[in-house]
C-alpha cells in the first residue's frame, strides 16, 4: 500500500470514528439525570416560562428532531456538517467562537510542553540505556519515580509556592498575561505567535514568563515515563543483532546509536500520540491551577452547566485534535518503519 | 529577586533578554480577582442567577431607584439603609393610590457609554423588552410581577398581544413617565432597586437588533450592555477577563478608580497568594478560614458584614417523616451551631435565630429558640415517635443529606458536622453531594429533594416582606425558592396583607407574627447567619455591601 492509500484510509476511519462519537455524545448527554431548562430559566420559573426556555432551546421537539439540527440535516438548519457547532446555552456565545478563544491556550501549552519534554527526555533517556546501571541511569530511576509520585495539580501548586510565593522568580498564577497588560490583536489566538506578529516583545516576554510554571509543571510530570520509555526501548534494541553486527563490523558508536534510535523512536511515538490526546483532554487542572482559560476548563464548565451545544462541540474538537495527532503519527511512524504501510 | 533567576526561571523558555516586568498602566487601575468573570450581560440571559456575571452588568448599568449610604459597619464595609430610597436615574416619583399610578421624573442630563442622553424611551423600552420575555430567563418580567405592574401577568407566556407593552408604562413628555399597578403593592419601588429593572440605551439597542433577535439578546449576551452607569466596557474576553473603565460622562461625577480588571482565577488559593503578593486589589468568594489567614498579613485587609447569606437545613414538608413538627424541632435541638460555626466558617458566623436575617428591615427574633440541646432533641424525637431513631430506619433515603458537590470545600466539613450531630441523637443521616445542575433541578424546580443544606439561597432585596416572599410563602401563593415546600395559609394570608401594606410601622408587626409562627414550624431550620467578606489591598476603601453581594466598583477609591 501507497503511503497516500495509507492516509486516505486512515482520514475514512477517523471521519467514521468522529461520526460514531458525535451520535454517542448526543445521546449519551441527553441520558443523564439533570434538566438544563432549570438552570437557564433561573429559580422560582412559572410553568410557562420553563416551558419558553425550553422552546427557545430546542428541547421541546423530538430527539429525532434535536439531532437533524445538530448533525444539519433537518430543513432549514445549519449543524455540524455545515461547520455549525451551535450556540452555548449559557453565554449565548457562538460555540465556535468560544472553542476558537479557549483552544489555542491550551494547545500552546501541551505542545510547548510536549516538545521540551521530548527533547529533554530523549537523549536523557538515552544516556541511560548506554549504561545500565550507572549513575546517569539511577538518577533518572529516581527522578521518574519522584516525579510520578504526586499528581500534577500537587506540583503546580508547589511550584506556584516556591517560584512564586517564596522566590518570586516568576509572575503569580494569572493566566496568560498580565491582567494589566493590553493584549496583543488576536490573529491566530496563540499569545506567543500574536506578540511576534504584533512585534510586542513585551506581551510576548510577559507571555513566556506566564507560560513557564504550567510548563515545568508539565515537563515535569510527562518527562519521567518518556524517559522509561525511551530507556527501555535503547536498551532493548542495543541487545539486538543489528547492533551486535553493526559492533563487529566496527560501525562508529554515534552511527550505531542513530540506528539505534531510530528502531527504539517507533514504539515511544505511539506512546507520543496516546500522550497528547490524553493530556489535551486532561489540561483542566493545569489551567485551573495557573488561571489559564483553556479547553479544558471550558470543558468543565460546559459540563457543570449542562450546555449540550458546548459539551457536543467540545468532545468533538478535542476528539478530532486527538485524531489529527494519531494520523499525523502513522504517518511519521511509517516513515519510520516502512513496514507499517504494508 | 526578580533579576537574573527571574529571567532564566521566568523567562528562560527563550527571550531571557527582553524579559521584564511588562509596559503596564497601574496607574487608578484595580485588578480584582474573581472566581469567573460574566458570561453574559444580559439580567434576562440564561447566566443571570450566577453572581460574577452580575457584577459585569451591574456596573455597566444604573438602576432607577437605589438606596442611600448609611455609613461604616463594624467591620470595615459601607453600609447602605434598605429602609429608604433615593432617586437614580429617576429623580423623584409621586404616587396616586386612587388610580394605582406612580409618575416618575426621570433625571435629565445623563448620558449613557455611547453619548445618547437618558429620556422617557429608554424606560419604555426597557419595560416592553421585559413583557416579550424573550430572555432566557424572564428576570424583568419577574420584577414588574413582582412590583404589581399591571398587565406583568403570567399571560405573556400564553398570549402574544400579553407580551406587547400597553398603557402601564406610558410616556407623559421625554422627562416623565407613569407607571400603572393592578393593585395596592407596595414593592414596586423595591423591585425597581434590583440589577432586573436597570435601564438600557434604548438607541443602541435597537442599533443592534436583527429580525430574528429584536431585543438585542445575542448583543447583550456576547459584546455589550448599552446603559447608563459609572462604568464602559473596554474588554471582554469570556472565561478569561472583563475590563471596564470610568464612564466619563456618569451623572454622579466620574469614578475614582478609572479601570477595573476582573480577572477569572478558579483558585482561591491563588487569589490569596496574589493579593498578598500586592499585584491585585480586591477579591472575594476565599474560603473562611482564608480569610482568617489574611486578617492578619501587612498589606492587607478583611472587611466583611452580616447581610443577607446564610446556612440552613431544609427537611421537605411534604416527604415523611419531616413532615412531623416535633421530629424537626428535635433537629433544630440536635445541631451543634457553634461547632458549624468554627469549622465551616472560622468563627465568622453567628446562631440564625429567626427565619430572616438580623440586618432586615422587618426582622424580629422569636422568643421560640432551638439551642443546641441533645437531651431535649432526644425527648423530642421520642415524643415524634421514634424514641432514640427507632422507626427511622424505613426512611433511609429521605436522610441524605444532600448538599452542592461543586461547594465541598465550603459546605462538606459543615454537612459532616449536622450529619455527626444529627447522628448522635438518633438521625440515620448519611451525605449526598450531587452536582449543582442536579441539586438546582431538584431544590429549585422539581422541589423533591427530602433533606439538603444550602448556603447561596438568599433575597435579592433587603427587606423581611421580600424574604418571605422569596422562602416562606406557599409555593402556590408565588414563593421563589421553597425548597422545603412549607405552606401555611396563614402565612400566605399576612403576606397578602404584609405586601399591600404601605405603612411600615404595620408591616413590622405583621412580620414579627409571621417569624413566630415560622419559628414554631421551622419552615426550614436556621442555623448560622454568615460574613459576606471581601479582602482588599490596604490602599482600597470603599467596600459596599449591596443586596446582590456584588461590589460596584464606582463605590471604591484608591490611595496612591
Amino acid at each position: 500500500m501507497s503511503t497516500g492509500a495509507f492516509v486516505l484510509r486512515r482520514l475514512g476511519v477517523s471521519t467514521l470514528q468522529l461520526l460514531a462519537l458525535a451520535l454517542a455524545v448526543f445521546f449519551l448527554i441527553r441520558a443523564l439525570p439533570a434538566d438544563p431548562v432549570a438552570r437557564l430559566v433561573g429559580q422560582n420559573p412559572t410553568p410557562e416560562a420553563y416551558a419558553s426556555a425550553k422552546r427557545s432551546i430546542g428541547l421541546d421537539e423530538p430527539v429525532t428532531t434535536q439531532l437533524g439540527r445538530y448533525l444539519g440535516v433537518a430543513s432549514g438548519s445549519s449543524g455540524i456538517l455545515q461547520g455549525d457547532l451551535g450556540r452555548s446555552w449559557v453565554s449565548g456565545a457562538p460555540v465556535g467562537k468560544e472553542i476558537r478563544d479557549a483552544l489555542p491556550i491550551t494547545i500552546e501549552l501541551v505542545t510547548i510542553a510536549f516538545a521540551l519534554a521530548f527533547l529533554l527526555s530523549v537523549p536523557i533517556g538515552m544516556m541511560c540505556a548506554v549504561k545500565p546501571g550507572g549513575a546517569a541511569d539511577r538518577s533518572a530511576f529516581a527522578y521518574s519515580l519522584f516525579a510520578g509520585s504526586q499528581p500534577e495539580f500537587w506540583w503546580g501548586l508547589l511550584f506556584v509556592y516556591v517560584f512564586f510565593s517564596v522566590l518570586n522568580v516568576v509572575p503569580p498564577p494569572l493566566g496568560r498575561l498580565d491582567p494589566m497588560l493590553t493584549p496583543p490583536p488576536s490573529v491566530t489566538g496563540f499569545i506567543t505567535i500574536d506578540s511576534i506578529l504584533a512585534g510586542r516583545w513585551d506581551a510576548l516576554a510577559d507571555g513566556l514568563q506566564h507560560l513557564a510554571l504550567p510548563v515545568l509543571t508539565k515537563v515535569f510530570v510527562l518527562s519521567g515515563p518518556i524517559i522509561k520509555m525511551v530507556r527501555q526501548n535503547m536498551v532493548r534494541v542495543l541487545q539486538s543483532d543489528f547492533v551486535l553486527y553493526a559492533r563487529a563490523a566496527g560501525l562508529p558508536p554515534t552511527r550505531i546509536a542513530r540506528y539505534a534510535l531510530r528502531s527504539a523512536l517507533a514504539p515511544a511515538i505511539a506512546l507520543f500520540g496516546a500522550l497528547y490526546g490524553y493530556i489535551l483532554g486532561g489540561a483542566v487542572v493545569i489551567e485551573t491551577i495557573f488561571s489559564l482559560g483553556g479547553i479544558g476548563q471550558y470543558a468543565v464548565r460546559s459540563i457543570l452547566s449542562f450546555d449540550y451545544p458546548a459539551i457536543q462541540a467540545t468532545i468533538l474538537v478535542i476528539t478530532a485534535i486527538s485524531l489529527f495527532v494519531y494520523l499525523l503519527l502513522d504517518i511519521v511512524h511509517a516513515v519510520v518503519d516502512p513496514r507499517v504501510t504494508h | 529577586m526578580r533579576g537574573w533567576v527571574g529571567r532564566v526561571v521566568g523567562g528562560g523558555l527563550a527571550l531571557g533578554a527582553v524579559a521584564g516586568t511588562p509596559a503596564v498602566a497601574q496607574q487608578q487601575s484595580v485588578l480584582f480577582l474573581a472566581e469567573d468573570v460574566p458570561t453574559s450581560l444580559n439580567y434576562d440571559g440564561p447566566a443571570a442567577s450566577i453572581g460574577t456575571t452580575q457584577t459585569g452588568f451591574i456596573n455597566l448599568m444604573e438602576p432607577m431607584v437605589y438606596y442611600p449610604y448609611a455609613g461604616t459597619g463594624e467591620d470595615g464595609v459601607r453600609l447602605l439603609d434598605f429602609t429608604r430610597y433615593e432617586g437614580r436615574l429617576v429623580e423623584r416619583w409621586e404616587y396616586d393610590a386612587a388610580s394605582l399610578t406612580w409618575t416618575m421624573h426621570l433625571r435629565r442630563g445623563v448620558r449613557s457609554c455611547a453619548g445618547n442622553e437618558f429620556t422617557a424611551e429608554d424606560v419604555l423600552y426597557t419595560f416592553a423588552r421585559a413583557k416579550s420575555v424573550s430572555g432566557k430567563a424572564p428576570v424583568a418580567w419577574f420584577l414588574a410581577n413582582v412590583g404589581g405592574v399591571k398587565g406583568f401577568t403570567r399571560d405573556v407566556f400564553k398570549d402574544p398581544e400579553a407580551k406587547k407593552l400597553g398603557d402601564e408604562v406610558t410616556k407623559v413628555d421625554d422627562y416623565t413617565v407613569r407607571i400603572t399597578q393592578s393593585a395596592p403593592n407596595a414593592f414596586l419601588l423595591m423591585a425597581m432597586t434590583i440589577y432586573g429593572m436597570a435601564p438600557f440605551d434604548s438607541k443602541e439597542m435597537k442599533a443592534h437588533a436583527k429580525p430574528d433577535d429584536p431585543w438585542s439578546h445575542d448583543y447583550v449576551n456576547t459584546e455589550n450592555v448599552p446603559a447608563f452607569g459609572p462604568y464602559c466596557l473596554e474588554r471582554w474576553v469570556k472565561d478569561d477577563e472583563f475590563v471596564v473603565k470610568a464612564n466619563p460622562n456618569y451623572y454622579r461625577g466620574k469614578p475614582a478608580v478609572e479601570r477595573v480588571v476582573m480577572k477569572k482565577i478558579p483558585q482561591s488559593a491563588n487569589r490569596l497568594v496574589t493579593l498578598r503578593s500586592g499585584r491585585a486589589q480586591l477579591t472575594q468568594r476565599l474560603t473562611a478560614k482564608e480569610f482568617a489567614s489574611l486578617r492578619n498579613t501587612s498589606g492587607v485587609k478583611v472587611v466583611g458584614v452580616y447581610g443577607n447569606e446564610t446556612l440552613f437545613l431544609a427537611p421537605n414538608w411534604k416527604v415523611p417523616p419531616f413532615d412531623n413538627v416535633k421530629l424537626r424541632q428535635a433537629m433544630a435541638y440536635a445541631v451543634n451551631y457553634g461547632q458549624a460555626a468554627d469549622i465551616g466558617y472560622a468563627g465568622a458566623a453567628k446562631r440564625w435565630e429567626s427565619h430572616i436575617p438580623s440586618s432586615f428591615p422587618g426582622y424580629a427574633r422569636p422568643d421560640q429558640q432551638y439551642a443546641y440541646d441533645p437531651e431535649k432533641a432526644k425527648a423530642l424525637l421520642a415524643e415524634a415517635g421514634y424514641p432514640g431513631g427507632k422507626g427511622l430506619e424505613a426512611f433511609a433515603d429521605q436522610f441524605k443529606l444532600a448538599y452542592t458537590a461543586e461547594r465541598e470545600s465550603y459546605l462538606g466539613p459543615i454537612a459532616a458536622v449536622i450529619q455527626t450531630s444529627l447522628k448522635a441523637v438518633g438521625f440515620p443521616v448519611v451525605l449526598d453531594p450531587i452536582p449543582q445542575t442536579q441539586i438546582g433541578d431538584r431544590r429549585l424546580v422539581k422541589k423533591d429533594l427530602p433533606l439538603s443544606i444550602s448556603d447561596t439561597d438568599k433575597a435579592s432585596a433587603i427587606s423581611g416582606a421580600y424574604q418571605l416572599m422569596v422562602f416562606y410563602i406557599s409555593n402556590g401563593a408565588g414563593a421563589i425558592i421553597n425548597t422545603s415546600n412549607y405552606a401555611n395559609p396563614e402565612v400566605d394570608g399576612l403576606f397578602a396583607k404584609i405586601k399591600a401594606e404601605t405603612d411600615q410601622t404595620k408591616q413590622t408587626e405583621m412580620l414579627k407574627a409571621v417569624q413566630d409562627i415560622l419559628q414554631r414550624d421551622l419552615a426550614i431550620i436556621p442555623i448560622l447567619e454568615t460574613k459576606t467578606q471581601y479582602a482588599t489591598s490596604a490602599k482600597l476603601s470603599g467596600v459596599t455591601w449591596h443586596a446582590d453581594n456584588s461590589i460596584r466598583f464606582f463605590d471604591l477609591s484608591l490611595v496612591p
